[in-house]
């Protein structure tokens, strides 16, 4: 953890030595005339596990969903994986290509079967033969535990099922980034744990990650880092043994002894 | 303590046309007289129709002037170029129902429509000696089809080409190719009507689609040209009635054109006028549909890297026009009716013939006239067409209903 020592604002760094896949460097976005994020400075390395925490309205979705652009950020940079984000259309297909993302609300395409969902953008994006994309699918849907769903429609499967398709999906186009945004908050409770475990695999597996959530128990498992948002801001980052033993920020403590 | 309770089978509901009766029609002493009254007010009323119908009608100059009613002033001669188009459609909707099976929506319209060509043969080869061999192959044509279609079910993968070559071949085909007098002679549109221009003026709503998709989408657009251009087509033309605008094809036309009045067929100015109007109304419920669409399901194709136009044509657009079938086929019944108002641009469709044949010389000489005969015709055929699109759309909202969401 380190601090810009000239100002207030807390830099969410990257540990030195690794490779930066996502640097995101002064970044401010507004909603009209709300100041929804509020000079951030978010590093990512390859390989890292990042899980972002604070209470709803902070401004946590908003900046997941600026690094790969389905919101604009007004000022600052991102960068990811040595592309930065402008209004350059090519430069956000090539980002959006290598990133993945999981909703909470799964968005599942309803009038395609599981396979289908899975193999769309592999098929028209990268150009796959089907039966590539059709092999590819399959070896991700036995990933996540549920092959003998993929002739299925999204709206015959539990909501557990859904969001396992819905990673599957994500990771069949072989991302190097994979973006949750509040992955578990729209599922029932006794299905929270098999998705929970897809995404412990893959943390271990050593995909890079950014996950929005308010499961703490995943955070102290995998998390390298956890940031602590608030008001648009980043107020405290750390790894998850500091953090929930000893939180430095008044703002931190308040909101870890509403949800622990 | 604890048990489980067994399941036990849900109580068998009393049965029966008596049960039936009592609760629906005889719950009440009120409803009882209601039925008893209703019920012969409604039985009086069919007993006069049928007196009507099947006694005092007469049906002579209904029967006498078929051929009016068919294709109006088209010539005896060339009966067979509207014919072919026929055979042309139902061997593609054959071909359609062949692909779908036994049981598909495909099947049921098709035999449906199969069964009043049936009953058109048949009347044909006893009674129409022109077209005694023609209306049979029609019947052929549409068998054939769906045998091909049953044999050979990748014949689906070109039959959207093949409507596509029916439709261009087919008004080709009706319009004719020559001057002169030969068998492809131009018929002059003026000469088309009855029930043939009514559906040639119904298939305005094929193009009328994806120009209204087109509207429905540039509605939506970043720029503010195609925006602004599409908001204003749609308000203006859906801001005067579909007669005003029959009224101005046939007039403006021809001057945005630059060419004589007369050097556009009367049918096409129609044409165009329908098809435009049609389209302005389609962009409105395609546009229902567009937002009916989650923001989540854009955001999901555009973060898997498909482009803004994939996005639009392979997750948003099926979905908004799943959601908006009801409504386009009820735009497709409104405009099958319609189309009778063409009447106003001096075209004799099917609606305008039952007005012709009712002040001939030879209806006037019946007494009390035939109009109740032919306007009682023409609103059965109006109604079996009408119906059976309702009756479609319906299966069709129950096929897609499987399996979504």
């Amino acid at each position: 953890m380190t601090e810009a020592a000239t100002s207030t604002v807390v830099r969410a760094d990257a540990p030195p030595g690794g490779q930066k896949i996502i640097e995101m460097e002064g970044v401010n976005k507004w909603f009209g005339d709300f100041h929804v994020l509020r000079d951030i400075y978010l590093s990512v390395n390859k390989g890292e596990v990042v899980v972002v925490i604070g209470p709803s309205g902070s401004g946590k979705s908003t900046l997941i969903r600026c690094i790969n652009r389905l919101e604009e950020h007004q000022q600052g940079r991102i960068i990811v994986d040595g592309v930065e984000l402008t209004d350059d259309v090519r430069a956000i297909d090539r980002v959006r290509r290598e990133t993945g993302m999981v909703f909470q609300s799964f968005n599942l395409f309803p009038h395609l079967t599981v396979l289908e969902n899975i193999t769309l953008a592999p098929i028209r994006v990268r150009k796959w033969k089907k039966s590539q994309a059709e092999e590819r699918a399959m070896f991700f849907l036995e990933k996540v535990g549920i092959p003998e769903q993929a002739r299925k429609y999204p709206g015959q499967l539990s909501g557990g099922q859904q969001q396992r398709v819905a990673i599957a999906r994500s990771l069949t186009m072989g991302p190097k980034v994979m973006l949750f945004d509040e992955p578990t908050s729209a599922l029932d409770p006794e299905v929270i744990g098999e998705v929970l475990d897809v995404m412990v695999t893959l943390a271990k597996e050593g995909m890079t990650m950014i996950v929005v959530t308010h499961e703490m128990g995943f955070a102290r498992e995998v998390g390298d880092r956890v940031v602590f948002m608030d008001a648009g801001q980043i107020v405290e980052v750390g790894p998850p043994e500091h953090f929930f033993q000893n939180p430095r920020e008044a703002r931190t403590r308040a909101f870890l002894s509403k949800i622990l | 303590m604890f048990q489980v309770i067994e399941p036990r089978p849900a109580p068998v509901p009393t049965r029966g046309p008596a049960v039936w009766l009592r609760r629906n029609l005889f719950s009440s002493p009120f409803n009882s007289v209601l039925t008893v009254v209703t019920g012969a007010l409604v039985a009086f009323s069919l007993f006069n129709l049928a007196r009507f119908v099947l006694v005092d009608a007469s049906w002579g100059q209904v029967w006498a002037n078929m051929k009016l009613f068919g294709v109006y002033r088209y010539p005896a001669d060339l009966l067979w170029r509207p014919l072919s188009v026929a055979a042309g459609l139902m061997l593609l909707l054959g071909a359609m129902a062949g692909v779908g099976g036994r049981g598909s929506i495909t099947a049921n319209a098709f035999f449906a429509f199969q069964g009043f060509v049936a009953v058109l043969s048949v009347v044909a080869v006893l009674f129409w000696p022109s077209v005694r061999l023609l209306w049979p192959l029609v019947l052929v044509a549409g068998f054939a089809g769906y045998l091909l279609g049953r044999a050979w079910p990748r014949v689906a993968k070109v039959l959207p080409w093949a409507w596509a070559l029916w439709f261009a071949l087919g008004l080709m085909l009706l319009y004719g190719v020559t001057p002169g007098s030969g068998l492809l002679r131009i018929v002059p549109s003026r000469d088309w009507g009855g029930f043939l221009l009514t559906l040639v003026l119904f298939t305005g709503i094929i193009p009328s689609f994806p120009l209204g998709v087109a509207l429905a989408l540039g509605r939506q657009s970043k720029l503010p040209a195609i925006k602004y251009f599409c908001i204003g087509f749609i308000e203006v033309v859906r801001g005067a009635p579909l007669i005003m605008w029959l009224f101005i094809a046939s007039l403006l036309l021809p001057l945005l054109l630059d060419v004589d009045a007369n050097s556009l067929p009367a049918v096409m100015r129609a044409y165009v006028a329908i098809t435009l109007f049609s389209a302005a109304y389609m962009a409105e419920n395609v546009r229902g549909g567009l937002q009916a669409v989650p923001r989540g399901q854009g955001e999901a194709a555009r973060a898997l890297g498909l482009s803004a136009w994939q996005t639009t044509y392979l997750i948003v657009l099926p979905q908004a026009l799943r959601a908006v079938i009801p409504a386009i086929v009820g735009q497709a019944i409104g405009l099958f009716k319609d189309t009778s108002l063409v009447f106003i641009v001096g075209l004799a469709d099917f609606f305008r013939v039952a007005d012709i044949v009712s002040v001939q010389p030879q209806s006037l000489q019946v007494t009390g006239g035939v109009k109740l005969e032919v306007f009682l015709f023409i609103a059965v055929v109006y109604f079996f067409f009408a119906y059976r699109m309702s009756v479609a759309s319906r299966q069709l909202e129950r096929q897609l209903g499987v399996g979504v969401r």
